[in-house]
Formats: structure tokens, sequence, C-alpha cells
């Protein structure tokens, strides 16, 4: 049932565990599973890819990985707790501990600073004040970035603007690292130095979810969950 | 605990609305212009008040007017039924020296009018109010011409009916343009009077009679120009002991005894203070409410553009919410992004107001309260909370998978 696992894997607990994970769709009378009993767990320190054609339930399950969306049945555990009755706040507090979010659009807020775009998810959290602006700062040096940190996103390149993304992904220490498509809008040595970035990060110790349709970027990771029909294959 | 902390958010709801500054402008517009108009309105009023209420001040507390016809209605306004305007009762010198016998610590001053033309070897003027009185009348009504000006007639000159006039300050003006009245002679119909006195300027009364118009002589003269002893008007000033209460009483009983108790009104300042003062708030709180009517739109103007702001957002408000904001989290940022929109408009409006109405004082008596700067915030804060519910109430469900998907 799991798919292999890498070697660093295997002797820890999993950070994420997705158990028979069921979301349905209605529509009108008609009903449709975009995922149909997916499991998989996902282990501390990995750098995993979730690939699929498009329609093959790949974005749903990126929105349930990423506590964005309530299965319809399944369980899924957060560090072994069960997370999959949490309500909407719940959910909210949950994302900004634990998770990280890299998207294809960069999403940065427009005439707003890079280090204060980095410390956006700060501002849900516990992290005092005076920490915020040091911690963003911090984030931005390691994507090699401090000296952006004035500048807005519109007086950024696209590689520098995901950079400034991964610093914001990164800023609050997150459990995993979720990127969906985070090269889909770079040409493709921005696109490489990213999933350099990737690498490094991973080397590092951290856990990294990425969600592409793209097979030569999904074979970067060390682990290829492939879903197809809303099943993993 | 909440979070963002309020003084997070609204530094955010800040950088927002600055980063359109035109749009903020023309957002607040609305709401600039209905405090404005409320702060004007509201001063003018209360201007009013104040500037009526010392013009019955310098009348003095103490005095009972007594005036032919229904005056005030049961209820203590001003009474409008026609048939009481067209009473033509007038008092007769016995009802005077009635009242002098019943009320001997009290001041009887009769007052009579009459309507002359007057000539001088300067000028000519139609039309003026001769006022008839007596020696009492002037002091007792703050009606002294100050130091240099001449002199109230003296009780000699009012028993004799001597050709002497005390002038309002206009109507002197009008009469020497050039050089002072005092001492100068005035031809009033057909009689030659003597200037012994010009008053100060007492202000006009809002389109009604001047006193600074008025010519002042013995009521004797009046009679004379008149053809008849009718008087007008009597004016009491009623003594410490009595008090001006009993006094009223006293006078009701006196002239009860030979008029109906519809054909005079007897009545002291305070009276027809708060009479005028009714009016005057009546008239106030109705221009006021018509001006609230521009918040109102100025606030569904807020309404729209926030709707729009949240629409063109959308990604902003997906991105917020899957890094860790709760739905009342947005909800509360967009509110006080509403609430700094119309708040800004209401302390723009609050200042424009307060110019207005230091511009308006030059000319007219106004003046800006506390209160009504409180109510006007107050109200621009309310209006930014109450239209901004709804677009924040929108912001604050969008699921974040659909925003983070908006184009």
């Amino acid at each position: 049932m799991t798919p292999s696992l890498s070697k660093n894997a295997k002797k820890k607990s999993p950070v994420l565990e997705l158990k028979n994970i069921v979301k349905t769709y209605t529509l009108g009378n008609s009903t449709f599973n975009a995922l149909d009993g997916v499991s998989f767990a996902i282990y501390p320190g990995e750098f995993v890819s979730i690939t699929g054609p498009s329609g093959s339930g790949k974005s749903t399950l990126m929105h349930i990985v990423g506590l964005l969306d309530n299965p319809t049945s399944g369980q899924i555990l957060l560090e072994g707790q069960d997370i999959s009755h949490f309500k909407e706040e719940a959910l909210a507090k949950t994302r900004n501990i634990t998770l990280g979010f890299v998207f294809q659009q960069f999403n940065l807020l427009a005439k707003t600073s890079a280090v204060e775009n980095v410390a956006l998810p700060l501002l849900y959290s516990d992290v005092p004040k005076n920490d915020r602006n040091k911690l963003a700062i911090e984030m931005l040096t390691k994507v090699g970035l401090a000296d952006k940190a004035p500048n807005t996103p519109a007086q950024l390149s696209g590689g520098q603007q995901q950079r400034v993304a991964i610093a914001r992904a990164l800023v609050n220490n997150p459990l995993i690292i979720l990127a969906d498509e985070p090269t889909g809008n770079l040409d493709s040595k921005s696109g490489s130095e990213i999933i350099k970035l990737f690498h490094e990060l991973h080397h590092e110790g951290r856990t990294i979810v990425l969600v592409t349709h793209d097979m030569e970027l999904a074979k970067q990771a060390e682990r290829i969950i492939v879903i197809r029909d809303g099943k993993i294959c | 605990m909440l979070k963002p902390s309020l003084d997070d958010l609204i530094k955010s709801s800040f950088r927002s609305i600055l980063k359109n500054k035109g749009r903020t402008a023309l957002t607040s517009l609305g709401i600039i212009i209905g405090v404005t108009s409320v702060i004007l309105l509201t001063s003018i009023g209360n201007g009013l008040q104040i500037y009526i209420n010392q013009q019955f001040e310098s009348l003095g507390a103490n005095t009972v007017f007594v005036a032919p016809g229904k005056v005030f209605n049961d209820k203590g306004g001003f009474s409008n039924s026609p048939s009481s305007r067209l009473v033509s009762t007038s008092f007769s010198l016995k009802d005077i020296n009635d009242l002098r016998r019943n009320l001997k610590n009290s001041i009887v001053s009769p007052n009579s009018q009459s309507t002359v033309d007057i000539s001088t070897s300067f000028a000519n003027k139609k039309g003026v109010t001769a006022f008839g009185s007596n020696y009492l009348y002037g002091p007792n009504n703050n009606l002294i011409p100050s130091a240099g000006n001449g002199r109230w007639y003296n009780k000699e000159e009012d028993d004799k009916k001597s050709n002497v006039a005390v002038l309002g300050y206009t109507l002197a003006n009008d009469l020497f343009p050039k050089s002072s009245a005092l001492g100068k002679k005035i031809i009033a119909k057909g009689k030659s009077l003597k200037v012994i006195g010009i008053l100060d300027k007492k202000g006009s009364s809002f389109g009604g009679p001047s006193f600074d118009d008025f010519l002042y002589i013995p009521i004797g003269l009046v009679f004379e120009f008149t053809g008849n002893e009718n008087i007008n008007a009597i004016n009491i000033k009623a003594s410490q002991q009595e008090g001006v209460e009993a006094t009223k009483a006293e006078v009701k009983k006196i002239l009860l005894k030979k008029y109906d108790k519809d054909a005079f009104s007897v009545f002291d300042s305070s009276q027809l203070l708060s009479s005028i003062n009714s009016i005057i708030s009546t008239l106030t709180i109705a221009l006021t409410g018509i001006a609230a009517i521009s918040l109102v739109v100025g606030g569904i103007g807020i309404m729209n553009i926030m709707l729009v702001t949240v629409t063109e957002r959308t990604r902003e408000i997906g991105l917020r919410k899957a890094i860790g904001a709760y739905p009342r989290a947005i909800l509360i940022q967009f509110l006080i992004e509403a609430v700094i929109l119309s708040s800004i408009g209401g302390l723009v409006g609050i200042c424009l107001g307060a110019l207005g109405t230091f511009a308006i004082s030059q000319f007219f008596p106004a003046q800006v309260t506390i209160g009504s700067i409180s109510l006007a915030f107050g109200v621009s804060f309310a209006v930014g909370v109450i239209f901004g519910v709804a677009p924040a109430r929108k912001a604050s469900q969008l699921s974040p998978i659909e925003a983070l998907r908006y184009e």
C-alpha cells in the first residue's frame, strides 16, 4: 500500500498521515469521488512530490494535505493527532503553526515590502511583535534576498518573488512546506534555482511536499506519489 | 486572545487604505460633506440660541411685558391663531396709573410707537419707528448712551413732552453720516427735535425691526404724532422683593378687571426666551436631520467601495486565510478599514465645518460646540461600522481555496 519510503524516514513516526481519505463532490443528483480512499504518510525530513494528470484529484489532495478542506470521510493525523474533525478556526490556527505554503502565483501582497510579506504569517501567530521583523530578515537572508527587504514585489523578478514567498513559508518554522507548482510561473533558469533552494532546505532537514503535474519536476523529490482517478497508483 | 492584535490590525488597515489615496479621498467625500453640513447647521443653531439668550439677558431678568392679544398658546409656544393677531387692544394711561398704584415698588413704563419721516439739513429718512416711553425705560432696558454720546431723556423732559430725541446707532449714522448727531436738530412730523443722545450698536434682530433704527422720544410726543393716547405695550421692571411671578399675577389681576383674558398677554423674558429657544431647537434638529441624510449616502458610498475592495483583494484574503487568518480576523480587518475611511471623513468634515463656522461667525452668530463635534464623529464612526459589516462579512466567508484560485 505505502510506496517505497526513503531510507531516513522509516525509523520515525509520520508527521502527517492520511488514512482512507474520500472526498465526494455532489453536482445535482450525481456524486463524484475526487479522492477515493487515499492513504499515505509523510515522514519528517522527507522530500515528497505528489503528481498526476489534470483531473486526477491532485488539487483536491493538495487542499486536504494543506488543511484547506475537510475530507468527506477518512482520517488526517498530524503528528499522531486526528484533526479531520477540526472546524474552520482551529484549522486556520493549525495551518498557521504547521504549514508553509508556496504557490504558483506567489501570492505576495502588492505595494508591500518583501520583509513585511515574509512577516505576514507571524501576524496571526503568537510570535512577539519585536521578533517578527528579525525573523523575517533572517528568512530573507536564507533565500539570498536580504538586500531586497524594503523592495515591493513589483520591483522584484519572478524568481525573486518566489524566493520571498518561500521565505514567507519558512518564517513560522513549519512542519511541512507545501509547494503547489512553484515553478509554473517561472522561466526554466529561475525554476531550477527554486528547485535548488528546495534541495538546500531538504538537506537542512525540512519536510517538503511538492505538488506538480510535471513528471520531470516530480522526479527531483526522494519519493513520488502518483495519483490517478482519485487513487494512488 | 485576539490575533492579530488590534494595533496590528489598525496599522495594516491604514496601510491598505493609504495604498489607494485617491480612492480613499473620494470614498470619504460623502462623509466629509455630511459631517461638514451637520457641524455647520448645528453651529448656526447653537450660535443663534446663544446670541438670543445674550440679547434677552441684556433686557434684564426682572422685566415683565404686557402686550395686546394672545402671544402664547396653551403649550407655551407662540400663538398662531389669526384672530389673536387681529385683536387690537391697546392700553390707556388709566391702566398705567392703575398698575402704578398697585405695584408700588415696580417701575411701569408705557410703550407706544408711531412711524414718522425724518428730515435734517443733510438727509431725509422715511418710515422711521418713533418709540415712545418714559424717562425710566432707557436705564431699565440697557438703552443708555455711553460716555460722550449724550444721555437718555430725564423726568422733566418726559413730563413736559420736551422736543428731545435719542437716536439708535444706525439711525444717527444715516441722518448725520459725516459728523456727530449730538446736539443737532431733526424734524419729525413738523416738530423740531434736539438730539440729546446716541445709543450704542445693539446689533440686528434677524430681519425684524432693529433697535438701532429707532427714534426714542418721550411718549407724550408719540401721542401727539398719533393723535390719540393709546399705549401699545407695557414694560414693568419688577421689584426685587415681589419678584417676577408675583408681579405677573398682580398685573393679570388688575388688567382682567377691564379686559377679556384673551385680549392681552403678560409674560416675562424667560417665557419669551424658552419659546424662541424651542423654535430654534426644532429648526436646528430638522435641518441637521436633512444634513444627516447625506451621511447615510456617504455610508452607502463606503459600502460600495468596500465591496469592490473585497472583490479586488480576493486573492489576498485567500492567502491570509491559508497562512492562518481565521474568519473573524478577516472580518475585523475589513470592518476597521471601513471605520477608518468613515472616521477620516468625519475628522476632515469636522475641520471643514469648524472652518466654515469661523467664516460664518464673522457675519452671523455661529458657534461650534463639543456636543456637535462628538455627535458628528460618533455618527461617522457608526456609519463605518454599519456599512462596513456587509463587505467585511463577505470577505470573512470567502473560501480560501476559491479565493486563491480567483483571477
